[in-house]
């Protein structure tokens, strides 16, 4: 009876409490896992931190700092592990450079409505900056999308499928090549001034950023114009997707020209000169950060939180810090030899005479005397230094047989060891053949490698930015659209930027397109340029074209060797011989499939209006 | 002891006769034949130019990529139906040509007729002392392109073109007769003048194509 008693009583309670729920909200809590749109949305901070996420994954043919992506597409081969031989041995396939980056883009598109959607508690400058930068980032990512696949599908907004069976309100086919060129003109003019409060920034998309982005897109869009209607048969799709009118050549030049203006007469950016010695100026250019005026717009790195391995990858083999990798990039005599002497001669490098026979030096780094500086900045060469420390390259001894009566070459397997002679044989940096983590040709790479401290190795790393976009550039840029347009200042930006390099004022008077050509390779070399470049002027299946006997296609090395002659006037001078590195194994072979990459086989599937490229 | 014998046995049987079950069976059908204009093979560059099948009535359609070989022969294992049958650009012939339907059963054969824009007939190669005379006539079949340029292309194997070679000689242009016969003295490489016999073959670039026509490959013994 009792016990019937309290079980109605339980029921009862529990009733109570089931039917009339919680009234106040001491239940009702914000979850701690969850951050709503609204939140989001209405705090700088989460935005600044969401950008973050985004500028991170602006998208790059091999992504920064990617050695192994340089030793495809830039003046160099891979001297790193065996089993990455691969870059040296190699064609570019139809799908070199496929890109269909449309996750960030839906990212960008969702966070554009959603930040006018939800926004309202945000100051309207911030606002507008935040709606800047987004629409900067769309604007990268379409010109890397244009570049390498032409025209591509132009969506602004998320697309939502309505569940009615029928996909085809969200396949969205191919824009015009040309329609994605004026989208990136009309956005980055939109919102360059909504930029400005971020001027002080390098690593946050500033005016000068989008300007910047803007001059080289429209350079590109431009040369597109020009020489693909050049080519014996253009490469065109009929629906435009491919191919831009040779008729807007002069506009897109133009639009170019007026942004490198702009830039180029701002006070915020001079070309870097802060170092007297041109040659550690121009590595400094890029190496420093604290007071840097030279660079526009870069992917930053920090020390431990967010580092990269480029000087573990590339620093000398015997300035390494660690005890695996180094000297996995060898850049090519090709490029050595495009840095003219100073006093305007071509830089062809002379180590044999007239009659076909060795010249002798006396001092290793003799042969490079006179260099434009930028070499200095770009490559070390034998008899120079690398944080103060002499670089130990020579790849053997050129001894003199009394017996024959002649020279011959001797190399030792065993780097820093010494000759019969007492001598230096084959030195601690090589170079050395078909070797790993040792020059393959004798030059290793001086750009981007860092010269901080522990930066080689795998637990500090390197934390020097990638440039995205610097003056430099700006002015090749002003350089070569006003030179197409016939403008005759053109001049004038290649002599200000061969100044610093240590040319006299006005080195040069006869601008062709030929030097500003070279300029670009020069000056822009490993900074993602070289691969794009030679293709917006239609010239890299010429100068790629497969064949062993191309100075461009092959990459050669220039080995010194010590000559040893006891008693006689050449005894310990040097000499330099080309050669052709063992690892170096197909010529690169730049095919027309190339100029555009194919459309991968599941977007196709996906979206059956997508129209594929020329010869995919 | 016979425990352990009849279990090694046991594993190598079950080893041995694997597993039988897989989805399809491997296909048993082949396509294969000739490139060819006039009835003459067209010789092309290994993993050059390409031919596209593609099979309809399954929901992706993704090609299946043919590279003939150097002396123009294609083949290809695959199973039976109906296939279209595309060319591929960048290809030293006419590449606009219609779509073609091919039935495969069993061993099908099918010779595929292209439309070159310039060839090569009556090629003859005449060894001298260090030296090879070519004799050749180049044809003009189609006004849409230009000559670009003429190579003689010498090497220590059958694979020989553009890539792989051990020599090339360029022909003046102006030495070159369209419709009759052009003769040119071209000095054997170094690297093949000790060997006992190379090959080589002509090769024609033709304007806005990567991938030259050529001739068949000729061995010449030293």
């Amino acid at each position: 009876m009792k016990t019937k008693y309290i079980k109605v009583s339980v029921i009862a309670l529990i009733c109570s409490i089931l039917t009339t729920g919680c009234g106040d909200s001491w239940l009702d809590k914000d979850p701690k896992t969850i951050i709503t749109e609204d939140q989001v949305w209405n705090n700088p901070d989460l935005i600044i931190s969401l950008l973050a996420n985004y500028y991170d994954r602006l998208p790059h043919l091999h992504g920064d700092f990617n050695t192994g992506g340089m030793a495809e597409i830039d003046d160099a081969m891979w001297s790193g592990t065996f089993d990455q031989n691969s870059k040296n041995d190699f064609q570019y396939g139809d799908n070199y450079g496929q890109i269909w980056e449309y996750g960030l883009i839906r990212d960008i598109n969702l966070a554009l409505e959603n930040i006018e959607a939800y926004g309202d508690n945000l100051k309207e400058d911030q606002k507008k900056l935040f709606i800047g930068e987004l629409k900067f980032q769309r604007a990268f990512v379409y010109f890397e999308l244009v570049k390498r696949m032409g025209g591509v599908p132009l969506i602004k907004e998320q697309l939502i499928y309505d569940f009615s069976g029928d996909p085809s309100h969200v396949q969205v086919p191919r824009a015009k090549e040309e329609e994605i060129y004026d989208f990136i003109y009309e956005e980055t003019e939109a919102i360059k001034n909504d930029l400005a409060g971020n001027n002080g920034s390098k690593s946050r998309a500033n005016t000068y950023a989008a300007l910047a982005l803007q001059s080289r897109a429209m350079l590109y869009a431009g040369s597109l114009a020009k020489y693909n209607n050049l080519m014996a048969s253009p490469i065109t799709t009929p629906g435009g997707e491919v191919g831009m009118p040779a008729s807007r050549a002069n506009e897109y030049y133009e639009k170019s020209l007026t942004a490198a203006k702009t830039i180029l007469g701002s006070s915020n950016y001079q070309l870097y000169r802060s170092n007297p010695n041109l040659g550690e100026n121009f590595y400094d250019m890029l190496n420093t950060k604290d007071g840097n005026t030279e660079v526009i717009f870069v992917k930053d790195y920090l020390p431990i939180l967010k580092s990269h391995y480029f000087a573990y990858d590339n620093i000398v083999r015997s300035i390494s810090e660690d005890n695996e990798s180094s000297s996995a990039l060898s850049p090519s005599l090709s490029l050595v030899e495009s840095f003219d002497y100073l006093d305007g001669t071509k830089g062809t490098l002379r180590y044999k005479d007239a009659n076909g026979d060795y010249i002798f030096y006396d001092n290793l780094s003799d042969i490079f005397e006179g260099k434009d500086a930028r070499l200095y900045g770009t490559v070390i060469y034998p008899g120079t230094t690398f944080k103060n420390t002499a670089v130990n390259m020579q790849a053997g001894v050129y001894v003199w047989d009394e017996e024959t009566g002649e020279y011959r070459l001797s190399v030792t397997p065993t780097l820093g060891a010494n000759y019969s002679d007492g001598g230096l044989w084959t030195g601690l940096d090589g170079p050395k053949d078909n070797e790993r983590d040792v020059s393959n040709t004798g030059f290793y790479i001086r750009k981007h490698v860092t010269d901080a401290a522990l930066a080689s190795t795998r637990g500090t790393r390197a934390d020097n930015w990638w440039p995205w976009f610097r003056l430099g550039e700006v002015y090749l840029n002003a350089a070569e659209a006003a030179f197409e347009l016939g403008d005759p200042t053109a001049v004038n930006y290649i002599n200000t930027l061969r100044e610093r390099a240590g040319f006299p004022a006005n080195s040069i008077s006869n601008l062709t397109m030929d030097i500003i050509r070279n300029e670009r390779r020069v000056e822009l070399a490993f900074e993602d340029h070289r691969y794009h470049d030679l293709r917006r002027w239609r010239i890299a299946h010429e100068v790629w074209n497969g064949s062993n006997d191309s100075e461009d296609a092959v990459v050669y090395g220039l080995y010194p060797y010590r000559v040893v002659r006891p008693g006689h006037p050449d005894d310990g001078k040097f000499i330099y011989e080309k050669i052709r590195p063992d690892r170096f194994r197909q010529p690169r072979f730049f095919r027309m499939a190339n100029y555009y990459a194919s459309i991968h086989q599941n977007d196709l599937n996906n979206n059956p209006k997508l129209v594929k490229n020329p010869f995919h | 002891m016979k425990k352990k014998i009849a279990f090694i046995a046991i594993i190598c049987t079950l080893v041995l006769a694997g597993c039988g079950y897989d989805n399809y069976d491997e296909p048993e059908a082949t396509l294969s034949g000739n490139i060819m204009y006039n009835g003459e093979n067209v010789g092309l560059r290994t993993n050059g130019a390409r031919i596209d099948l593609y099979q309809d009535g399954y929901d992706f359609s993704t090609n299946i990529s043919v590279y003939p070989a150097h002396d123009g022969t294609y083949s290809a294992s695959l199973f039976e139906g109906e296939y279209k049958l595309v060319f591929r650009g960048d290809a030293p012939w006419d590449t606009s040509v219609d779509t073609l339907y091919v039935m495969v059963k069993g061993h099908t054969k099918l010779d595929l007729e292209v439309k070159p824009y310039y060839i090569v007939r009556n090629e003859s190669f005449q060894k001298g002392s260090g030296t090879v005379t070519a004799k050749f006539t180049v044809n003009k079949i189609s006004d849409e392109r230009e000559l670009e340029a003429v190579n003689i292309y010498f090497g220590k194997s059958i694979l020989t073109d553009q890539n792989q070679n051990e020599g090339v000689t360029g022909i003046e242009m102006s030495q070159v007769n369209i419709g009759s016969e052009t003769t040119i003295t071209a000095s054997i490489p170094e690297e093949l003048a000790n060997r006992d016999y190379f090959f080589i073959r002509v090769a024609l670039k033709i304007s806005g194509i990567g991938d030259m026509y050529y001739t068949q490959v000729q061995k010449i013994e030293l």
